[in-house]
């Protein structure tokens, strides 16, 4: 939302106190919230963005997003997991099943998935998706 | 026009602030890459 002063003042006062050198990544000017309405995330009534965040491919397709009011921030371990998972299937088709972290098992290509109905309980086990 | 799963993410040139200096960015820039697109309600909140 803010404007560019706004996100130099940040960096400078605040959030190169947290991560040395301040965040590395652009900041973004969404003024008015062009950008938000685009994104369906701008609040019209209080004027800001919520909490929008949108995980885009290399081919500039939304694999992922995730969408929270202000008073709850995400978790980025989560997204971390979700960029790992879809790396991962677009490296080999395999499926990613609920609570998949790097290693752990995975189900095979969707074309192979129907010959396997009624087995995947052999491979995945609730405990896995925590 | 509201943004959907799977398919392309809506592009837009704005301005931005990076490494000290204001910048034009473009979505499409970043064609090649993966992307993380953030929105926060505003500068000096938890994010």
């Amino acid at each position: 939302m803010d404007s560019n002063f706004s996100h130099k003042v940040w960096q400078e006062v605040e959030l190169s106190k947290m991560v040395k050198g301040g965040i590395p990544y652009p900041m973004v000017a969404d003024l008015g919230g062009k950008i938000g309405t685009l994104y369906g995330v701008y609040d019209d009534v209080k004027g800001v963005d919520v909490r929008g965040r949108f995980l885009i491919d290399p081919d500039g397709i939304v694999q992922a997003m995730e969408v929270l009011t202000p008073p709850v921030g995400r978790n980025v371990a989560e997204v971390l997991r979700q960029l790992q998972a879809y790396q991962h299937h677009q490296k080999t088709l395999e499926l990613m099943p609920s609570g998949w972290q790097p290693g752990k098992p995975t189900l095979p290509p969707e074309t192979e998935t129907l010959t396997r109905a009624g087995h995947v309980w052999e491979i995945w086990k609730p405990d896995l998706a925590f | 026009m509201s943004v959907q799963v799977g398919r392309e993410a809506p592009t837009f040139t704005a301005q931005a602030f990076h490494q000290g200096k204001a910048k034009d960015i473009n979505l499409a820039d970043y064609r090649g890459k993966w992307l993380m697109l953030c929105f926060y309600p505003a500068d000096f909140t938890c994010v």
